[in-house]
């Protein structure tokens, strides 16, 4: 697994990532020019880049993103377009015609129909689809949000319920399924809906923080200047205050807006970098930088390091232009050159630029994109980590956001899914190890049994129960939403520093957006179980750190904090390991504190090796034997008395416990060797009353005629 | 004179009827020698023990005069190597108590006990005589090295309370011993640097002083009696710790050792008396966990706070002569054995160390306990780091007592690995602050979370007492929960210990590396049971005084407690 990791590093980083760029676009891009083209539209429901001409429509899926996409291509009629977005199963094309009118057409039948604003008074200012349970189509009109269900049998929209507020101009993002109506004279009182598969949400009225240049004037807020940002399924907003030229951003939660910083733009160069990233709501931007430090400067300048480092790379010499549009989640179109390009993250450059090695990783673990790359980097990089000798509390820490990253994909049940579509097409059974792969899994299937119930208790809002019968269902449909959850596991992705405030003075609700749509068919989630950090982590690790083995004792105790905390269950190699370690060293008192302590757990891997690290030390021998037992091992704890020479002890044992599987003659030939005919009459008599038969077999007759001869040869002495 | 010999189960019992004493031994059974040649040797025994008598023109009478002057209890240190000449006889001597006792005397109880060894060694080479009972006394033999011996002679006084577990009283005589060379090094070595034995002396006697000091009630030494019975003295206590608990206080271990830097050292860590976790071997972990529980820890820290703070006021001196509360001391011994007040600034020949010296410990304002015991004064807050010697690694460390509320922590680094000493010393302990103080305060609020308080080992019905003998660690109830038991509860299992102790250590030498298994349980005339079941190593001892009914009713008693208690160990299999 390192060797494709390095490979895999090494073809990227001849793209470039040599340098500080930490995003990339990839040559070739998508092609897109139609002659006749009337501009670009992005339809971010349906991930669909959209050309019209004048009586057809062209469109390119955009996810999967392949530069050989072929159009599809539908007609419509001709007329003036606003805008141009798909229905959600993709039957409907919906055309804005004017302030007044959309147009629809039925894809398959042909069919048209064209819907009108009631009254004379108000325009329609867009509109969106909406996998909202109620409705399918939701217009924004200056009086408010028109809310209609689409009427198959009768071909028309059926209103359903109306909103009514003044709008003066309205920012939507499919991805966090939220709308925000501006409204006021400044343009900076908001309203807010959310409208998702679980329901419609009504967020409480807030105002956006405006300064004023001078007294009298108010500057009024305009609507390039408010994004909304899906950062790891949390929904934040952007304000640019032109004015003060500082970025505010606020969360959003079910029932409060909190504000959450703010960012002063320093230059020239930032600022147009502001609006060129921000300006379509990008997450990758954010994505690209853990939580503690997206609210820095350094996002917008990483990204116009990485623009130019890109475009030297491109064959074409395009240089950034104005023509570029950002576009959901990562996408560029370049309108003047109709190209598409996708945004790349160079999960290489990121890891090795920042030193800060708990953060990479936290980040790396969010990746859910390039799963596989990332869990490889993960684990090339806490290798390197241990390798390096970096100070303890470093290690600790990547080890918690490693652990946290696992638990919590145990919990949404990510990182089945994975395993199940990885091994599905092998059709490898999903067992790793001679029997040991079963256990692991039963443990965690209980762990997750566990976990939801404890979620659903705690968290009425909580509806994330379905998800974990989810992961089995190989036909996950990418396009079905995921409920709207109020997040139980926010807390492991809170830093803690920007939120723990906010949450705080709001009642714990965080509003987020539905992820789902971004899994992939292969490895969901970068989680790194037990099990795979002890066979790429420490196991190599130990191979190479030949000598003192302290160290990575230090490490692997960190790793069972870790593991205790989030109650994950350690693979009992590790213990092994671990126990090997200590007695390499010959920390015996230790050892013998983390046995009787349990921070190694019993088990019969531990047991064994006990024993056989006891060769030199009798202390910890007995703590094997002590454990053989206590793991109700019995027929290995009577042998190993047996073979000790306590034959009178294993046999009241084997009585006791009925272990029966051990030969008769084990014990009659100890009794033997202790040359003592009184004990060896004992253990003959015990078979002989206990064993039906035992007077027949060759064993008896043998023994017999032995205490024979021993009895007779003391009475002649 | 009429005496009689009997050999009876590898058990030489010497009855004299003339002075109304037994002794016994126990001889190795596969002794080589023959039969004849035992009552050769009786003979020759019988002859020195005469000769040791007439020299000292001492009666072996009178050895119990002199003890009832001194609190019924004797003894002395000597070297079997020293003073083998006519005349020379006070050279052997290297401790002596009470030390007010004439020279003749002195040398009458020493010579008995050489004559006795050299009589016994004839049998058993590897293990000499272990004890003599005597009519009115119990003589406890000890040979803490290789021809260095301490003997320990109690008075059998009329007195109820004044009877013991020869083991247990052996036990102080190791403690004493290793606790001396943990802090001294050997008494060979001592000898070996200044011949004359005075710098063995000057260290010996002091230390041992302090070290009795411990068993002063009133004016009395209470020695380990029957009472003490449910306790098991060369063992640790632990505390037990949940797994959360646990892998934080090997973290905080971790850290510990680590701002060391790469240097080799060692931590022990305390919560209230109780062992929480070790890095040294078994013997550096019972020594020194002991003197943090006598000297260290929170608890021996307030004890001492009192009577410290007394002292300032009342006497300027910073030290309390031994003489004021143990029996006086002659002015011929005191010459002899050197200055036993040991002040730093005296004139006496030596500078000694005085480790075991009441009230010397306190608390420095950045958490570290400071003394100035080994020198330095305590005022200006410059003093000489405390360092002990490691049987385990034999070498000296520097040991640093941390304490931070109920938590000691004990870190042991080795001198040669400081180069530049105290100063060395004061850089690491601001490098540990820095490193692990928070870890120490989270260790701290977790152990004190699960902590049950004094009694939390008690176990209701039961009271008992568990070591692990191949751990060194011992848990017992509560000693204010044992003292509710009937003195004829404690008196049977007393002698149930003896049995148990004479059982084991002839199993000992029956079949070397053999555990044996063993129960017994015995009714006492209040119809209490005591019990004692052994089992790999594994002891437990218990009385049950409730459980008056049946043999099969105290059984299942255990079998309960086992269960619950011992993950099974003791239960019958």
């Amino acid at each position: 697994m390192s060797g494709k990791a390095s490979s895999s590093q090494a073809s990227i980083g001849g793209l470039g990532s040599g340098s500080v760029s930490h995003v990339f676009i990839q040559y070739p891009p998508l092609r897109c020019n139609i002659p006749g083209s009337r501009g670009f539209y992005y339809d971010d429901g349906n991930k669909l880049l959209l050309s019209p001409t004048s009586n057809q429509v062209f469109s390119w899926k955009t996810a999967p993103f392949s530069p050989n996409a072929a159009p599809n291509i539908d007609s419509i009629t001709e007329g003036p377009i606003c805008s141009i977005r798909f229905s959600l199963d993709e039957k409907l094309i919906a055309v804005q015609r004017s302030n007044t009118s959309i147009q629809f057409f039925h894809r398959e039948t042909g069919e048209t129909f064209t819907h009108r604003c009631k009254s004379e008074s108000e325009s329609i200012l867009g509109f969106f689809w909406t996998d909202c349970p109620s409705c399918d189509i939701v217009v924004v009109k200056t009086s408010g949000l028109d809310l209609y269900a689409y009427d198959h049998a009768l071909k028309s929209l059926a209103l359903v319920e109306t909103k009514k507020m003044t709008v003066s101009w309205y920012v939507y993002t499919h991805e966090s399924r939220l709308v925000l109506l501006a409204s006021g004279m400044q343009c900076k009182t908001f309203h807010g809906f959310q409208l998702s598969s679980v329901g419609i949400i009504r967020l409480p009225k807030f105002e956006m923080v405006m300064a004023k240049p001078e007294a009298n004037s108010k500057p009024v807020l305009a609507s390039e200047d408010v994004y909304i940002v899906t950062v790891y399924g949390r929904i934040y907003c952007l304000q640019v205050d032109r004015v003060a030229m500082v970025l505010h951003s606020y969360r959003f939660y079910r029932d409060a807006i909190i504000q959450q910083g703010s960012l002063p733009i320093y230059s020239h160069k930032v600022a147009v970098n502001s609006r060129a990233p921000i300006s379509a709501p990008l997450p990758v931007l954010f994505r690209g930088f853990p939580r503690s430090d997206s609210f820095t400067s350094r996002p917008g300048t990483k990204e116009s390091e990485s623009l130019e480092a890109s475009d030297s790379n491109d064959n074409e010499a395009i240089i950034y232009g104005d023509g570029w549009t950002f576009l959901v989640p990562d996408l560029i179109c370049d309108i003047a050159n109709k190209r598409l390009w996708k945004i790349h993250l160079d999960l290489e450059a990121i890891s090795a630029s920042s030193s800060e090695v708990p953060s990479v990783l936290e980040f790396l673990q969010r990746r859910k994109l390039e799963a596989n790359k990332a869990k490889q980097l993960c684990l090339a990089i806490t290798r390197t980590m241990i390798l390096e000798r970096r100070p303890i509390n470093m290690v600790a820490k990547a080890m918690d956001v490693l652990v946290t990253s696992y638990a919590l994909s145990l919990k949404t049940g990510s990182y089945f899914k994975g395993i199940k579509t990885e091994r599905t097409p092998s059709s490898v059974p999903n067992v790793s190890g001679p029997g040991q792969g079963e256990d692991v899994n039963t443990g965690r299937t209980d762990g997750l049994g566990k976990s939801v119930q404890q979620e659903s208790a705690s968290r009425v809002n909580s509806v994330s129960v379905g998800r974990s019968s989810n992961y089995s269902s190989e036909t996950e449909d990418s396009s079905s939403f995921e409920p709207l959850k109020i997040s139980s596991n926010d807390a492991q992705f809170d830093s803690g520093k920007v939120d723990t405030g906010a949450r705080s003075s709001a009642t714990g609700n965080p509003l987020n957006a539905s992820v789902s749509e971004q899994q992939e068919s292969q490895l969901t989630s970068p989680a790194i179980s037990p099990d795979e950090m002890y066979r790429f982590v420490f196991a190599p690790a130990e191979e190479e750190m030949i000598g003192e083995p302290s160290y990575l004792v230090s490490i692997i105790l960190e790793f069972f904090r870790s593991a205790n905390l989030e109650k994950v269950k350690v693979n009992p190699n590790l213990y092994v390991l671990t126990v090997q370690l200590l007695a390499r060293s010959e920390q015996y008192a230790e050892l013998g504190l983390f046995v009787i302590n349990k921070i190694i757990e019993p088990s019969k891997e531990v047991a064994l090796q006990l024993l056989e690290s006891g060769r030199q030390n009798f202390q910890i021998r007995k703590l094997g034997s002590d454990m053989l037992r206590q793991v109700s091992l019995h027929q290995d704890y009577v042998l190993l008395l047996v073979q000790d020479g306590y034959y009178l002890e294993a046999l009241r044992y084997a009585r006791k416990h009925k272990v029966t599987t051990i030969r008769p003659s084990l014990f009659l030939e100890a009794a033997m060797t202790s040359n003592d005919s009184q004990h060896l009459a004992a253990v003959l008599r015990f078979f002989s009353d206990f064993i039906p038969g035992f007077h027949s077999t060759s064993d008896f007759s043998t023994y017999y005629h032995i205490l024979n001869e021993m009895n007779s040869s003391s009475v002649v002495a | 004179m009429s005496s009689s010999l009997l050999i009876l189960n590898h058990q030489l019992t010497i009855t004299s009827s003339t002075y109304d004493s037994k002794f016994f031994f126990q001889t190795k059974p596969k002794s080589s020698r023959s039969p004849s040649l035992v009552t050769e040797d009786l003979r020759s025994f019988i002859s020195k023990f005469y000769t040791v008598h007439s020299t000292n023109s001492a009666s072996f009478m009178g050895l119990s005069s002199i003890g009832t002057a001194s609190d019924g209890m004797q003894l002395c240190i000597f070297d079997l190597r020293r003073g083998q000449h006519e005349g020379q006889e006070l050279d052997k001597i290297l401790y002596f108590f009470p030390a007010d006792l004439p020279f003749s005397t002195q040398l009458s109880v020493i010579g008995l006990s050489e004559g006795l060894i050299t009589f016994t060694r004839i049998f058993s080479p590897e293990a000499a005589c272990e004890v003599i009972e005597a009519e009115r006394h119990s003589h406890v033999f000890y040979e803490a090295e290789p021809d260095i011996w301490m003997v320990m002679i109690v008075e059998k006084s009329k007195e109820s309370e004044a009877i013991w577990r020869i083991d247990a009283l052996r036990e102080v005589l190791k403690e004493i011993h290793s606790l001396f060379v943990m802090f001294h090094g050997s008494i060979r070595a001592l000898l070996e640097r200044e011949p004359s034995g005075g710098l063995t002396r000057a260290h010996l006697y002091p230390f041992i002083m302090d070290y009795l000091r411990d068993f002063l009630i009133g004016k009395k030494l209470q020695l380990p009696s029957f009472r003490d019975c449910l306790m098991e003295r060369r063992s640790v206590q632990m505390l037990t710790v949940g797994r959360e608990a646990a892998i934080e206080v090997q973290t905080l271990v971790r850290i510990l050792e680590s701002s060391a830097g790469n240097l080799p050292c060692f931590s022990l860590i305390l919560f209230q008396d109780l062992l929480v976790s070790t890095t040294l071997s078994p013997e550096d972990t019972i020594n020194l966990f002991k003197y943090a529980v006598l000297r260290l820890t929170p608890l021996a820290l307030s004890s001492g706070a009192k009577s410290w703070s007394y002292l300032r006021r009342g006497n300027s001196s910073s030290h309390v002569s031994i003489g004021s509360t143990l029996p006086s001391t002659g002015s011929v011994s005191e010459q002899f054995y050197g200055s036993h007040d040991a002040s730093p600034a005296g004139d006496n020949r030596y500078h000694v160390t005085r480790p075991l010296q009441h009230d010397k410990w306190f608390k420095g304002k950045d958490g570290f306990l400071i003394t100035d015991i080994w020198g330095g004064d305590i005022g200006s807050l410059n003093v000489t780091t405390p360092t002990v010697w490691l049987h385990q690694t034999e070498e000296r460390m520097y040991l640093c007592a941390y304490q931070y509320k109920s938590l000691t922590i004990i870190l042991l680094i080795p001198l040669s690995s400081i180069l530049n000493g105290d100063q060395g010393v004061s850089i690491l302990k601001q490098q540990l602050l820095e490193n692990a103080s928070l870890k120490i305060l989270k260790v701290e609020e977790k152990l004190s979370k699960g902590w049950g308080g004094e009694n939390a080992y008690h176990v209701s019905g039961y009271r008992y007492l568990l070591v692990d003998g191949n751990r060194d660690i011992s848990r017992a109830s509560p000693p204010t929960k044992v003292t509710t038991l009937s003195k004829e509860s404690l008196l049977a299992l007393n002698r149930l210990r003896e049995e148990v102790d004479a059982e084991k250590s002839r199993a000992k030498w029956d079949n070397p590396g053999r555990e044996k298994d063993l129960e017994v349980c015995i009714r006492a005339k209040n119809n209490a049971w005591a019990v004692a079941r052994i089992t790999g190593g594994k002891e437990l001892y218990m009385v049950l005084e409730k459980a008056n009914e049946t043999l099969l009713y105290a059984s299942d008693a255990v079998e309960k407690f086992s269960n619950r208690y011992c993950s099974g160990t003791f239960s019958l299999d």
